[in-house]
Parts: C-alpha cells; structure tokens; sequence
C-alpha cells in the first residue's frame, strides 16, 4: 500500500530491489539514476562498505509526475545482499509495493539465489502479504558471463509461476530499465484504494 | 462533514512551529515508518529532507531491532550528538517518527520537554487526519492508472 499524504496530494510507491550479495542491485539502480532526466531524480544516498557491499541500503527519489492533481513518487531501495544483513533486508522490505529479485546467473550462485528467494517469499508473507500476488519480477543478471544458468532454471526450482523474467547486464544497462518499468507497471497495475 | 483541509495543514505546521519557537530548535520534521516527510517547519533550506527522512526511518528501524536483542519493544527516542548540530528522534503513535534538530546542546532538556508535550497534540491531528481522508480517496482511478502507465513507459524507455 503506497504512502498517500491527502494534504499536500503526493502519493509515494516504494519499490525494493532484492537478492543475493554482489548480484548486481547497487549497479542496477545507479544506471536509472544516472539514466533519469535531473529534475526527475533526487540525490542517491549509497551506504556501502570499504569492499562496496550495501550495509544498510541505497536510495533514491524518483518524481513520476503529477497525475490528476497527485505528485506520484516511486522511492526506490535496494537491500544488503549478504545472508548475515537479513534484520536489516526485513527492516527495508517492509511497506514495499514492489520487487525486483536480482538474481546471479553464474551457475556457481544457484544456492544463494534460492537461498536469498526464500528469505524474500519468508519475509513479505511475514508481513501479512501473498507474495504470489505480489509485484514481483525475477531478473537473471550478469547473462554477459560464459557460463550462466539458463532461463526457466529458478524458475522451476522455487517453483515459481507467471512471474515476469527479465535478463540483463546491468554494468551495461541492458535490460536495466526493461526491469524498472516492468515492475513498475505491475505496481500501478495492482494499486487500489 | 471531513476535516478541513486547510485547518489540518494549519494543525501539524502550528504544532510544529510552536515547538521551534519554545526551544530555539533550527528544523522539525514529522517522518513515517516507511521514510517519508509528512510535514516540516523552521528552515530546511541546508537539509534534503527526502534522503533525512528514509535515513531516520531505516536508523529507527535498525534501533528496533536491537531494542528487542536487549529484551525491549522499543526505545522511544533518539538523540544524535554532533559538534555543533544535534538530532532528537521521538516515535509518535508507533508509526511516525518526530525529528527535532537543534544547535545549543544545553537545550535538550527543553527540547525532550517539548517533543513529549506535543506527541498527544501530533496523534489527535493524525487521528483526525485518518478519519477525514477516507473521505476524500479519489485516485486509484483507471484513468489515473492510465495516465500513470503512459508516464512510466515513457521515463523508463530504453535508450
């Protein structure tokens, strides 16, 4: 449920890119932000390690526009990768409208994919939510490598149904923005009073 | 009959005000849960109040969790010392969060004073607030959502 402020009409979705460490989320928001026209984006705030691993998050304001008298707002996070961080990925998933999973396709990181899926679907139905309802895209990152694991594998090893997949390069930004709008969709697409 | 608007927007600014008048105190912010500014006052010129806000919420957040390592539910304030600015945080109503930040540490016995005199006012106007804008939803449209979707296809067009 986005954040909706009836006095000053603003309306603020919060979208939270998730999955397993070095997967690619921090680079996957940084080419939106730089791809974004200025007077779209706000400042990124990165709290990253000396090794540049997220220790608590990233984030950025993104202005839509203003629809029908509402300035719409997509705020947008991403979490720590690494397993030892999970209070702090719980803590940032909380009241997200939507998901991208920052899968690896290196075929060396199938477990930590799994293992960082199952957290998510753990933590979102914590919070009362049914994740197979909910916005959620899964996209197979780093398909630049020489090895990667084929499209459909997570797929059918989490059992996973419909949910839109989408590949990508994120240090080139490919499919960077095919993914933010996709997920972006479904959260407008889902958004109900 | 809803709340007026009007005197609603005069209710958080008043409070807050109020309170900057009586501490000296540079600026207030009223953050949600979820990090986002609900209202502001004082000057807020030298602040991105966007980044303040998902910031004190994640801090807020990050105290809760060890709160409850130490058997507690939550710890209700926060207070940053710095050299020459300081930050008191105090929850309101379990999901908002009031941000004071001052300059003359020797205040901060006002300041306390005064964030926990204003919390009641805070949750009555938030109470109020809650009540009248069930009235007053209006968008989730499919014409909203239309217009949404157009926007979104043209911002993040692939170059």
């Amino acid at each position: 449920m986005p954040h909706i402020n009836y006095r000053d009409k603003q309306l603020s979705f919060k979208i939270v890119y998730y999955g397993p460490g070095l997967s690619g989320k921090t680079t996957n928001l940084m080419y939106i932000h730089q791809a974004l026209e200025k007077d779209r984006r706000g400042d990124i705030v990165v709290l990253d390690t000396a090794e540049e691993r997220t220790l608590f998050f990233d984030f950025f304001p993104l202005e839509l526009g203003r629809i029908e008298g509402y300035s719409v707002h997509f705020n947008m996070y991403t979490v720590p990768g690494q397993v030892y961080y999970e209070a702090s990925r719980r803590l940032i998933l909380e009241g997200a409208d939507g998901v991208v999973f920052v899968a690896d396709s290196h075929e060396g990181r199938m477990a930590d994919n799994v293992e960082s899926f199952c957290m998510l679907q753990t933590n979102l139905t914590s919070f009362g939510l049914d994740w197979q309802r909910f916005p959620l895209v899964l996209q197979y990152n780093k398909r630049d490598l020489v090895e990667v694991l084929p499209l459909g594998t997570l797929e059918r090893e989490l059992g996973l149904n419909g949910i839109p997949v989408l590949e990508a390069v994120a240090t080139a930004g490919t499919g960077v923005m095919e993914t933010i709008r996709t997920v972006s969709r479904h959260v407008i697409q889902k958004f109900q009073l | 009959m809803g709340y007026p608007m009007e005197q609603r927007d005069c209710d958080f600014s008043r409070i807050l005000q109020q309170m900057i008048d009586k501490t000296n105190a540079l600026t207030a912010l009223l953050v949600t849960k979820e990090g986002i500014s609900v209202a502001e006052a004082g000057d807020t010129s030298y602040l991105n109040t966007t980044a303040m806000s998902a910031l004190v919420a994640g801090m807020f957040s990050a105290t809760r969790e060890v709160a409850r390592m130490v058997g507690e539910t939550q710890f209700s304030i926060l207070l940053q010392q710095g050299e020459n600015r300081h930050i008191h945080i105090g929850l309101i109503a379990d999901s908002k969060m009031l941000v004071i930040i001052f300059e003359d540490f020797s205040r901060i016995g006002l300041v306390r004073y005064e964030a926990r005199r204003i919390c009641p006012q805070l949750e009555e106007a938030f109470r109020r607030e809650a009540s009248s804008d069930s009235r007053e939803a209006k968008i989730g449209t499919p014409l909203f959502k239309e217009y949404a979707l157009n926007l979104i296809d043209r911002i993040f067009e692939t170059k």
